[in-house]
């Protein structure tokens, strides 16, 4: 069974009196272990798509079932223990919590899993050793250069073992290089058997994925391969 | 997330923002503050009152009071020649029940010998009057039924009149020396006991001198004092040698004299009632069958004080609340302007996995902590402010800190901090992630 199955998704918002058809009818389907891209120019109906992809909000018809559960009429508490268990977010400006540190950040997704002080140290070690990060554990977010932000950012993605990580714009902040160094990042994951959905407006970037889905208007152009 | 997670989150929000939050805090603090000292005020007051009454005597002491008469009496009621002398004098004969009974007339007395001057409160009575208050002639004699009929000027002193009027010798016993009351001359018979408190004996028979004497609070009322300054002369003297100055009534009634006060002691207190029955029906013969008068025990008095004060302190309580419920206000003040604030730290917790109920109990947790503190904080700044009031106060009870009164102004504290994080921590689980993080 597919990992990420959509049917026939609208989403339609309201902004005042005028109502807005964000997305119009898409049909998605996305395998484990797949490395995906999402591109799109902005007003593109992408950001929504990877609100509903990610189970920060339900469509308005049409059903979006993630790994066998079926999201489109789900709680809000539904929503955020699948937030909690099944997806890993990394976000183009980190969104780390300033005030606490690497090892903190990392141990945030566990601690509303319910896990026990102990097990989430640990793991929360060994998801920072994973990025590369192991002597900066107890600096804070305001301590580390951009990269290694976004590495904090992947670790914090990884520590729940998520069915899928969700990356928008996450080499949006950084220089080139470092840019590179995070999508070396997530090809490595991915290699080792993670899904990774890659959110982006560069065309460059989604180059480095093996799948490219293109949105416009609210609809999937071409599903093709990257040859 | 589990409780002592939440907690430990919140303190150091708290932390983080320390200038703000004792700022936050002060409402608490100050709130605190006031409600204690108010429930102490009140408490001292109530504390005052009890102690006065069991310098006074016990239960089985009944004064006979005036009161309005009934609606269906008031044309009766001048056929009632009210409290007079002959009340005395039926119960005396006639109520089996009751083992004493006195008349009292009073007055305020200026008492002088030897150019000293001493201003107290005269009484006139029968002998019954020692007995009845708990009074103990330590040396001499009770005024007697002679001194009575023949209204001699003899008087019966406390220690506290010797005190004053023999200013430079101060272990003088003076039996059968001559005093001038209100300008007539009266011979000391007796002198009652020293009356004092448990402390202040123990403190005098260690050598030391009384408390109420070394510190600043002699100038509080003390029940002991008064009684100390007590000074009896036979009734019938005093209506002889005074009588002018209180003749009540419009009509003239001879003989018969009003008095100013009328107490009896029944034999068994645990019979006060067929003795107070006994007492009522025999003044309604000599009240002519109108009720103007009603007998008032030291059980409704014991009542009426702890009455009084439960409702001094619940006024002042909820007079003093008042700033407590304004320190609360600030708290979701502050709470709501620090969650604009947040947002975005709130967006990054709900889009990890954090329910609406875990952003709820973290901001509660907050304003609680800031309650916890707050409170903590103000039961300190409350014993200063006591220690201020008993400096300032004068010739009040001091005040008295009870644990029921602490433990309820914190829990006040507590439960304010709670209810102040509601709104704000409500508002805050509404956030929709995907707003939270658009914010930034």
């Amino acid at each position: 069974m597919a990992l990420i199955e959509l049917s026939e998704v609208t989403k339609r918002y309201r902004v005042g009196q005028q109502e807005i058809d964000a997305l119009r009818g898409i049909n998605l389907t996305i395998e484990e272990g797949e490395y995906v891209s999402i591109i799109g120019p902005s007003g593109s109906g992408k950001s929504t798509l990877m609100h509903l992809l990610g189970c920060l909000d339900t469509p308005t018809s049409g059903s979006v079932k993630i790994d066998g559960a079926d999201i489109s009429n789900a709680s809000d508490d539904e929503l955020a223990d699948m937030r909690n268990q099944k997806i890993g977010f990394v976000f183009q400006s980190f969104n780390l919590l300033s005030k606490l540190t690497v090892l903190e950040n990392v141990e945030l997704p566990m601690m509303y899993a319910g896990i026990t002080s102990k097990v989430r140290k640990e793991r929360a070690k060994a998801a920072i050793e994973r990025v590369g990060l192991g002597d900066r554990i107890n600096n804070t977010p305001l301590q580390l250069s951009g990269g290694q932000m976004q590495r904090v950012a992947v670790a914090r993605s990884l520590v729940n073992n998520p069915r899928l990580i969700f990356a928008d714009e996450p080499t949006g902040n950084l220089d080139s290089t470092t840019g590179a160094n995070v999508l070396a990042l997530f090809k490595e994951l991915n290699q080792q058997g993670s899904t990774i959905i890659l959110v982006t407006h560069d065309s460059e970037i989604a180059a480095n994925t093996p799948r490219r889905i293109e949105i416009r208007d609210g609809l999937v152009v071409t599903p093709k391969k990257n040859s | 997330m589990n409780f002592l997670n939440s907690i430990a989150t919140g303190i150091r929000e708290i932390w983080s923002h320390k200038f703000r939050s004792i700022l936050t805090m002060l409402g608490v603090i100050l709130g605190v503050a006031s409600l204690l000292s108010t429930f102490a005020l009140t408490d001292g007051m109530a504390k005052g009152s009890r102690e006065m009454m069991t310098t006074m005597g016990g239960v089985e002491r009944v004064n006979i009071v005036p009161q309005e008469v009934p609606q269906d009496q008031v044309m009766l009621v001048d056929t009632s020649p009210g409290r007079t002398v002959a009340d005395a004098e039926i119960i005396r004969r006639s109520a089996t029940q009751v083992t004493h009974v006195t008349p009292v007339y009073e007055q305020p007395c200026t008492l002088t010998k030897g150019g000293v001057l001493f201003r107290s409160q005269l009484s006139g009575v029968w002998p019954d009057f020692v007995p009845i208050n708990n009074h103990v002639i330590a040396h001499g004699r009770n005024i007697s039924q002679i001194d009575l009929d023949e209204a001699r000027r003899v008087c019966v002193i406390g220690t506290k009149v010797i005190e004053q009027l023999w200013p430079d010798t101060p272990k003088i016993k003076p039996l059968g020396e001559t005093i001038i009351v209100n300008n007539r001359p009266f011979v000391v018979v007796g002198i009652f006991e020293h009356y004092e408190s448990d402390d202040d004996k123990i403190a005098r028979e260690y050598g030391r001198k009384p408390a109420a004497f070394t510190t600043r609070r002699n100038r509080y009322f003390n029940p002991y004092d008064r009684k100390n300054g007590t000074v009896i002369i036979p009734f019938d003297t005093a209506f002889y040698e005074f009588r002018s100055a209180s003749m009540a009534g419009v009509v003239d009634q001879g003989p018969i004299y009003k008095v100013d006060g009328l107490t009896f002691k029944a034999a068994d207190p645990a019979n006060l009632q067929p003795a107070m029955d006994q007492v009522s029906s025999l003044l309604l013969q000599t009240h002519r069958g109108v009720e103007d008068f009603t007998l008032d025990t030291r059980q409704d008095w014991a009542e009426s004080i702890e009455k009084n004060a439960r409702n001094i302190k619940l006024s002042g309580g909820l007079i003093a609340s008042i700033s407590l419920i304004v320190g609360g206000i600030g708290i979701t003040n502050i709470m709501l302007a620090s969650i604009t604030e947040r947002i975005r730290e709130i967006g990054i917790r709900r889009a990890v996995g954090a329910r609406r109920k875990h952003i709820f109990l973290q901001i509660i947790v907050e304003s609680t902590v800031i309650g916890l503190i707050g409170g903590i904080l103000g039961l300190g700044a409350a014993f200063g402010m006591i220690e201020l009031l008993e400096y300032i106060s004068e010739g009040a009870n001091p005040p008295v800190v009870e644990l029921s009164s602490a433990v309820l102004s914190f829990l006040f504290a507590l439960i304010i901090g709670m209810l102040s994080g509601v709104y704000p921590a409500w508002s805050a689980s509404r956030i929709t992630p995907i707003e939270a993080l658009r914010y930034g």
